[in-house]
């Protein structure tokens, strides 16, 4: 009885909104024709292949800001995670307000916004890129931080202070090793989006694979953007592979 | 137990060791007078990820400065004494175990291995056996025992079976709901006195 309300309802609610956005339902028949663009131009043909180590090259460059603003900014996230959160740190419910605030400010505004507002600071160019995946980062690591140490066993840290070891000593030998895994991960994730938000990125700020894409597919050579593309694709699946071995030898 | 070592800071009574009442003292002078006390937990409270020397290197920590402490960096000596109080625990095939693959009463030892690295005077523990089979509480309450006698430790246990506290105990406190209905030896809860307290 409930499946059958819940599909009429659905039906509904997509012909009220088709209807309200003047969508017309014979568009979808033309899914094939859009597809078969897509194969007849994007894929790379023997050409395109000519452009693979500029495409390389600016790959690369890219991977290793991705990565940099990701271990910078974690380190710095780690830092202040650990004094805002709410069990462990300075406990005092102003700093934690603080550090939630601000981390939430840091990553809520969307990365070209940021882009942008620093591209008048610091014009076309690589660090432009870097410092906003490196803020978005801080905000979001931040704010995965907090969660991963609230989360954490208080009593193994009360264990600790009850030998006589100082706080700082117990954050570095009972809270550390055992959010190890969980931070690693974090990283790893943060790492695979900054590659993704640096495609966009570069758009903007006229360097890097963002950059190289755009170019291509203004000038029409579309088999050389799709190349970009795959090469993507093989990035980023290339990450998530590295990143499953990782979390499996940590975990052994 | 938490209030024994100011864990739990509570507001009323006296706390003395070695003279001095623990309930006064500020945080540094607390951290030093902990360095005496050792406490084991029922849950152990052992930093799964660390192998088991790792985790009974920590008894040392109160005796480290704050970086080498850190950064784990300790002597050949505190090495060679975990190592062999690791021995007398009857876990040295275990040394290099990370504690997450160890039993309860592993486990447990492990904990009583970390409390005798602090060289404590006073040994706490917390419903020691509370989650562990009969064989393994048995060997954990042995150990016990053993470590009291040859290093002449103080050891404060917290149970609820009244046979294992008087077969293992010199001197026995009983409470029922709070208040205290027995102070003295061991020898003089009979069965008698137990069904009078517990019924």
């Amino acid at each position: 009885m409930a499946n059958c309300c819940d599909r009429s309802c659905l039906m509904g609610m997509y012909a009220a909104a088709s209807l309200a956005l003047g969508f017309n339902q014979s568009t979808l028949l033309e899914l094939q024709t859009g597809f078969a663009w897509m194969a007849r131009n994007f894929v790379p043909t023997g050409g395109a292949l000519a452009n693979l180590t500029t495409i390389l090259y600016q790959l690369w460059r890219t991977f290793v800001i991705a990565v940099a603003a990701a271990g910078i900014a974690g380190v710095m996230s780690l830092v202040i995670a650990v004094i805002g959160a709410q069990n462990i740190g300075v406990r005092n419910a102003g700093v934690t307000w603080l550090v939630r605030g601000c981390a939430s400010i840091l990553r809520n505004i969307p990365i070209i916004a940021w882009a942008l507002i620093l591209l008048f600071s610091f014009k076309q160019n690589e660090l432009t890129g870097f410092l906003a995946l490196f803020l978005m980062n801080l905000g979001f690591l931040t704010r995965a931080f907090l969660e991963t140490i609230e989360d954490f066993d208080t009593n193994k840290f009360e264990a600790l202070t009850a030998t006589g070891a100082n706080k700082l000593q117990a954050i570095c030998q009972a809270l550390l090793p055992e959010i190890a895994v969980p931070l690693v991960e974090w990283l790893l994730y943060m790492i695979e989006n900054n590659v993704r938000d640096a495609t966009l990125v570069g758009l903007l700020t006229g360097t890097g694979i963002g950059f190289l894409f755009d170019l291509y597919f203004k000038s029409l050579n579309y088999p050389a953007a799709g190349l970009v593309v795959l090469t993507l694709i093989v990035l980023v699946i290339g990450l998530e592979l590295l990143s499953n071995q990782i979390e499996r030898r940590m975990s052994a | 137990m938490r209030s024994l070592n100011q864990l739990i800071r509570d507001d009323a009574g006296t706390v003395t060791l070695n003279g001095e009442n623990l309930r006064l003292l500020n945080k540094r002078a607390l951290q030093r007078a902990r360095r005496n006390i050792g406490m084991i937990f029922q849950n152990y409270n052992l930093i799964d990820a660390l192998t088991v020397v790792e985790n009974v290197l920590h008894g040392c920590l109160g005796r480290k400065s704050t970086l080498r402490g850190m950064l784990a960096l300790y002597s050949a000596d505190e090495r060679a004494e975990a190592m062999a109080l690791i021995g007398e625990m009857g876990l040295s095939e275990f040394a290099f175990v990370q504690c997450r693959h160890l039993s309860g009463g592993q486990k447990q030892r492990v904990g009583i291995a970390r409390a005798l690295m602090q060289h404590p005077q006073v040994l706490l523990c917390d419903e020691p056996i509370a989650s562990l089979d009969p064989k393994s509480a048995t060997l954990v309450m042995d150990i016990l025992r053993q470590q009291a006698d040859n290093k002449q430790l103080i050891v404060v246990v917290n149970l609820h079976q009244v046979a294992i506290a008087r077969g293992y105990a010199d001197h026995i406190v009983a409470l029922n709901q709070g208040a205290k209905v027995f102070d003295g030896t061991a020898a003089a809860l009979t069965d008698a006195r137990v069904q009078e307290i517990y019924g």
